[in-house]
């Protein structure tokens, strides 16, 4: 046996508890880890939500992800392909034995919604998010992402965890787990449900995987609170407050049983922490205190359209997360649960241009009234906005049908904020906007990029698990280093 | 896209790896231990002392009876049986009470919930979807049954992987207990990698499970480290490859038989008596129905037959087979050239049009139409004379919603002139629910004679479902076997990228199973089978033995319990290890010898106090210098809270209870339960084990999720958790029901509720000082906010 396997073997077998071993880091400082060592978080078993160190000087503090849940199609908001206008009508070369998820394809059909020129860069937006498109000189487009399935579930697991099977651990549980967060009274990971409901893959998009079970997201929205939170009705406060003194000094006496436990001390700090969020989680979650202009910019004041002002109560709600230096917020745009098949998500399989023209004033007006939000309030320096969907659409309506079906060959994801570049777009897929042609990236590169604004090592950021020292890239990831400011 | 990173290719291939340089790949052999200690307890003290650490005093016997209940039971005892246990001063009264605590059926169910989570069982499929699996539970029930009976090990591993031929055809169901995507799409290349996973997941699952080998990786390139070629990877596959998911029927036993003759003579003589409830001639047709409805008119000659929706009860609607009779012939059939056309098809591999006349009844081989009315049309080669249609939304009887309510039936010779042969307006209106019922006429007869009829009609529901019931006892989830096709390689795991046919086989390196190419199916699982479960496989007995060591003491004596190869962690009691494995091989594999074994010795017996120089030593206490305390999992927090309230439904076996309120959607949702009833108060292992979905409540508290194995939960401290305990429905309302309990116990007397909480919950007698303080806090907080915090206490949540 070499070497290297030993060295792995005696770090093994030395760590111990949530994160590992604090030790590597001692030998990494040393000099003594190959580069690719592993690098364990130090997670004190009291406080495992404090801000640990990342690998190397990050660009970005925190995380927001939006995600399109249903598959967004390219065609008809950022990946302009004056081809597919040209050819509108016309069988696609390639396409005539093609069977995609659901079947065999019609023609090519351009998008029902212009395109434009936009910001000083002239970057062509579709009509469909045209307050999005006025942000294009913020934007940092990958327009050549690639997936491994065309199937929904698969699909929003691959793009939040890694992998398409279930089970892994989603990115804001590995982030949180190496990086804790910068306010212990909130949960570190947060993720904001559409207020439709839920999206596809559900709960995996953000489980803990195999991570410790503190790392999952915790779920809720402007209307939907975190469970649990209140103190249950029929309880007054004082009594409830007299109860969790009496239940401390229950534990304060067990505790003195067996002094130096850290489990048992733990325990006792978690109800510490679970008071401070009683406090903590209403405060952040109340938009009472938002003025009315911050309201209408988002379109939270909009009555006319209350699925509309439910995502923009999400989007505030998300800022004052970030704000209150939560790492990772995870936004959903779309469910699955009130209509599938493009009925309340993004999947338009069928009638694209009827879906699409009730999905786009939900996420256009609010999601860019966050971006904008966020830079007047000097956030946007050190959060980096992801905006992503499982995979794209084809540039073919589907036989028999007017709307596109899957497509995980070519499609577009878009960053903003801490550490990238603005008004840039990389990557390019064919002609007709199929399948990715430039710089061709995979769904692990953009993790990769992800973590490494973070100022985190994909390949070193690892968790061993039944025999794997398993990362979020798998076994693959590039930083795609031409996006990076 | 399986790119393999650069670095894979700069390792050297496992082949050349001697198998024989790795301590978990040598034989097992039974090592020379000196000295006259049990030999647990002298392994343990060696290393102790070459450490400067001894082992801790033996616990006090509270500690002991209460550790012993729920560790092995996952409940605490009762203040009985402590008291029993305390007066009970012979020398021998902890082995007894060991072998008391062995023979109860309370072990199997605390034991088995361990198995389940590492072989990824789950009672719904996972993926999107997540649809339940109905007759999952048997294999549940199977395994408590079967570590209750102290069934040996080598045999408990034969029949998951071939009980089919051993007259134990449930334990399959480990073969198939993994989530599978039943999301078909029309992609070739979809279905391909679909049962690649799936037979990935059977390969991985029986690897990690029995021989804690992690073969996953050798799908696209050989073991990075570990003697497992990709060849071995598809050989492995080879054997599996006739396995498919799904429901098996097995024998019923005689006695279901009889019951079933039994219930189906109650339901002749009870239609027979209700006969003339049914109105006479002229009167309306039953209503439509979900799961079958007949159209019967004088024959009529017809080349084209359209049946027009102008209603359904929700959604576009959805028929599963459209069956046009003439005589006894279904000329419907696209088989024998019928063309079925349609007003538009709602899209979806489910619901097709060619799946109105292909023969194929159910959900998902049915046609469902693109608006909420539209028509469906078949089209004969020849004219036929027809007089009879059958149609129904799903003859599987799974779903109640896109039922055509209203509709016509229309024949023609050419598409010009048409005739109605049937429609709905002659049928008693639709009424959810109430199908039955709507069959029979009671007013009209003497009141006394109808309510009679009324109670007949109310005993012939309960007998059909419990008809229904009976008749798919025999369901179980437990797999299909049939004959594979061959089996390639494939080159990085691509399913388009073949390349040569592999035979099936183990991992070459240890053993050749000496089959062929076309070896039957069984024979393939049986072989397998045999070289897992022989007592010359090094890795067998050593897998199983660390995990119950781990499930003792938190850690196992390998700390990588489901990677015992190169890469996993070196035993850190290598002796102790081997005799273990040796005392179960040469004890018939019996577990439960296993657990007299540990529960016998000083090791597991002693004190769990820290102390403060060992502390400094090993704080983490993995050289067991005292019992390691932890906190118990869900199920045991669970279960000991609805104990306590004295509520606890002990019902072993048979279907879960529901933990969610369930969304039947296509794509099914899991919501929190808003109330809770004596359904909900059985043991947390018989609740439906959803996929993905963690109970509202106690999911936290690190239950896995069914989708991947998992040989060890993690042991997480959460502020959610505290949350749960404190302010959850499910725990104010058992908080209460525990407080009712007291007073029924012991009466108003507040000295006195504290004193039989204390007993109940911790097993021990309050201290002068905690009677004086938990009786000021129910004077001035009430008994039911004491119960609360109780539960949410330390002491009652942690292994002592």
């Amino acid at each position: 046996m070499n070497s290297f396997l030993n060295r792995r073997n005696f770090l093994k077998d030395t760590g111990k508890g949530l994160g590992g071993i604090a030790l590597t880091s001692l030998l990494a400082r040393d000099g003594l880890l190959a580069s690719n060592e592993p690098i364990r978080p130090n997670i004190e078993p009291t406080k495992p939500f404090s801000a640990r160190n990342p690998h190397f000087s990050p660009s970005a503090k925190n995380v927001i992800v939006i995600f399109c849940s249903g598959a967004c199609s390219q065609l008809d908001t950022f990946d302009y392909k004056p081809d597919l206008i040209k050819f509108h009508g016309q069988p696609m070369p390639g396409g005539e034995n093609l069977k995609t998820f659901q079947g065999e394809q019609g023609n090519l059909i351009k998008s029902p919604w212009n395109f434009k020129p936009r910001g000083q860069t002239g970057k062509m937006i579709s009509d469909l998010v045209p307050q999005l498109g006025e942000l294009a000189d913020e934007l940092c487009f990958i327009h050549s992402l690639t997936g491994k399935t065309n199937t929904h579930g698969p699909g929003e697991n691959f793009m939040s965890t890694g992998y398409t099977l279930d089970g892994f651990p989603s990115m804001g549980a590995w982030v949180t787990w190496a990086l804790g967060s910068e306010n212990e009274e909130l949960p570190s990971y947060v993720a904001i449900p559409d207020p439709r409901g839920t999206p596809q893959s559900s709960v995996n998009n953000w489980g803990p995987g195999f991570l410790p079970a503190a790392f999952q997201g915790t779920d809720f929205n402007a209307t939907k609170p975190l469970r649990n939170l209140v103190r249950p009705s029929g309880v007054s406060a004082k009594t409830d407050s007299a109860t969790r003194s009496f239940l401390q000094r229950l534990n304060e006496k067990h505790l003195e049983k067996f002094p130096g436990d850290t489990e048992l001390a733990a325990r006792i700090s978690s109800y510490e922490l679970a008071a401070r969020m009683q406090l903590s989680v209403p405060e952040v979650s109340d938009l009472s205190t938002e003025n009315s202009t911050t309201m209408k910019m988002y379109g939270a004041d909009d009555v006319s359209n209350p699925i509309k002002s439910g995502f923009a109560k999400n989007c505030i709600l998300a800022r004052r997360l970030l704000e209150k230096g939560v790492r990772f917020v995870q936004l959903f745009n779309g469910a699955y649960q009130t209509g599938g098949e493009g009925v309340s998500n993004w999947d338009g399989h069928k009638a694209l241009q009827q879906q699409y023209s009730k999905h786009g004033p939900v996420l256009d007006q609010p999601a860019a009234a966050l971006i904008r939000d966020l830079k007047q309030r000097g956030l946007l320096d050190e959060t980096l906005v992801v905006w992503c969907t499982e995979f794209g659409r084809m540039p073919t309506f589907q036989k028999g049908a007017s709307g596109r079906d899957h497509n995980p060959d070519g499609f577009t994801a878009w960053l903003a904020g801490a550490g990238v570049k603005s008004g840039y777009s990389y990557g390019a897929t064919d002609r007709f906007g199929w399948k990715a042609e430039q710089n061709i990236s995979s769904v692990h590169d953009l993790h990769a990029t992800i973590l490494h604004l973070l100022g985190l090592n994909h390949e070193r950021l690892t968790f061993y698990h039944n025999g794997f020292e398993r990362r979020l890239t798998d076994v693959h990831g590039n930083v795609i280093h031409d996006v990076l400011s | 896209m399986f790119f393999v990173a650069s670095f894979f290719t700069a390792l050297p291939l496992c082949q050349a790896i001697d198998i024989k340089d790795h301590w978990a790949f040598r034989p097992v052999k039974r090592p020379v231990i000196i000295g006259a200690l049990n030999p647990i307890d002298g392994l343990i003290a060696k290393k102790l002392h070459a450490n400067g650490l001894v082992h801790s005093k033996v616990a006090d016997r509270i500690t002991l009876v209460r550790r012993l209940y729920l560790i092995m039971h996952g409940l605490p005892p009762t203040p009985e049986q402590v008291q029993e246990f305390i007066a009970d001063s012979a020398p021998d009264a902890f082995s007894r009470l060991i072998e008391k605590v062995l023979a109860s059926q309370r072990y199997g169910e605390r034991w088995a919930s361990h198995w389940l989570d590492l072989v990824r069982f789950g009672e719904t499929t996972g993926f999107e979807t997540n649809r339940e699996r109905p007759n999952a539970w048997h294999y549940r029930d199977w395994v408590i049954d079967s570590l209750n009976i102290d069934k040996p090990y080598d045999q408990f591993i034969r029949e998951q992987l071939v009980g089919d031929a051993l007259g134990q055809g449930i334990g399959t169901g480990f073969l198939v207990a993994g989530p599978n995507d039943i999301v078909k799409g029309q992609d070739p290349k979809l279905g391909k990698m679909q049962r690649m996973n799936e037979l990935d997941d059977m390969i991985n699952a029986t690897g990690t499970t029995f021989l804690g080998l992690t073969t996953g990786c050798a799908r696209c390139h050989d073991h990075k480290f570990d003697p497992i070629s990709q060849k071995d990877y598809y050989s492995m596959q080879a054997i599996f490859a006739g396995v498919s998911h799904g429901d098996r029927s097995l024998k019923l036993s005689q006695k279901i038989k009889r019951e079933i003759q039994q219930k189906k003579a109650e339901k002749v003589r009870l239609k027979e008596s209700l006969s003339r409830f049914i109105p006479k001639s002229g009167a309306l047709r039953k209503p439509v129905s979900f799961t079958y409805n007949e159209e019967k008119f004088p024959a009529i000659k017809a080349k084209i037959v359209r049946f027009n929706i102008d209603r359904s009860n929700s959604s576009q609607p959805c028929i599963d087979e459209l069956e046009i009779f003439s005589d006894k012939d279904n000329v419907a059939l696209a088989s024998t050239g019928a063309i079925a056309t349609s007003s538009g098809d709602f899209i979806h591999p489910f619901h097709k049009l060619e799946h109105i006349n292909d023969g194929l009844y159910g959900n998902s081989k049915s046609w469902i139409a693109a608006e909420s009315t539209g028509w469906i049309q078949i089209q004969f080669p020849k004219v036929e004379r027809i007089d009879r249609i059958e149609w129904a939304r799903d003859r599987e009887g799974k779903f109640s919603d896109r039922l055509a309510v209203k509709y016509r039936i229309e024949v023609a010779l050419n598409a010009d002139e048409w005739v109605q042969v049937s429609s709905s307006s002659d049928r008693k209106p639709f009424l959810k629910d109430n199908q039955e019922n709507a069959l029979y006429e009671f007013s009209g007869f003497p009141q006394k004679e109808a309510k009679k009829g009324k109670m007949m009609l109310s005993e012939l529901k309960v007998i059909e479902k419990q008809l229904v019931d009976l008749q798919n006892q025999n369901k179980v989830y437990a797999g299909n076997f049939t004959q594979p096709k061959a089996t390639y390689l494939l080159y990085r795991g691509d399913p388009d990228a073949k390349r040569e046919e592999v035979s099936p086989g183990a991992i070459s390196a240890f053993a050749s199973l000496n089959l062929s190419r076309s070896e039957p199916e069984q024979q393939r699982r049986l072989a397998l089978a045999d070289w897992i479960a022989s007592p010359d496989n090094p890795l067998t007995s050593r897998v199983l033995v660390n995990r119950l060591w781990q499930f003792h003491f938190g850690d196992g004596i390998v700390g990588t319990p489901s990677d015992f190869g190169i890469n996993g962690m070196s035993p850190t009691h290598p002796k102790l290890l081997d005799w273990l494995s040796v005392e179960f091989m040469e004890n018939d594999w019996s577990i439960k010898h296993i657990h007299r074994l540990i529960l016998n010795s000083k090791t597991w017996q002693q004190s769990s106090r820290p102390n403060i120089e060992a502390m400094k030593i090993d704080a983490s206490t993995r050289l067991l210098w005292r019992y390691p305390i932890r906190r118990l999992a869900a199920e045991a927090i669970r279960d000991s809270v609805v104990m306590m309230s004295g509520v606890l439904n002990l019902k072993s076996g048979g279907p879960g209870f529901n933990g969610f309120q369930v969304q039947m959607e296509n794509v099914r949702h899991f919501f929190p339960k808003k109330s809770y009833g004596p359904s909900d108060w059985r043991r947390m292992i018989f609740m439906t084990k959803v996929r993905q979905e963690q109970e509202s409540v106690f999911g936290v508290f690190d239950c896995p999720d069914a989708s991947q194995s998992v040989p060890k939960r993690s042991r997480s401290t959460t502020p959610l958790q505290a949350l749960n305990l404190l302010n959850s429905t499910f725990l104010m309302q058992q908080a209460e029901i525990f407080s009712y309990r007291l007073k029924r116990d012991v009466g108003s007397n507040t000295v006195a509720q504290v004193k039989h909480a204390f007993e109940l919950c911790f097993n021990r007698s309050p201290s002068k000082s905690e009677v004086h303080s938990s009786s000021a806090f129910i004077e001035s907080e009430g008994l039911s906010q004491f119960t609360r915090a109780l539960f949410n206490s330390n002491e009652f949540v942690f292994v002592p």
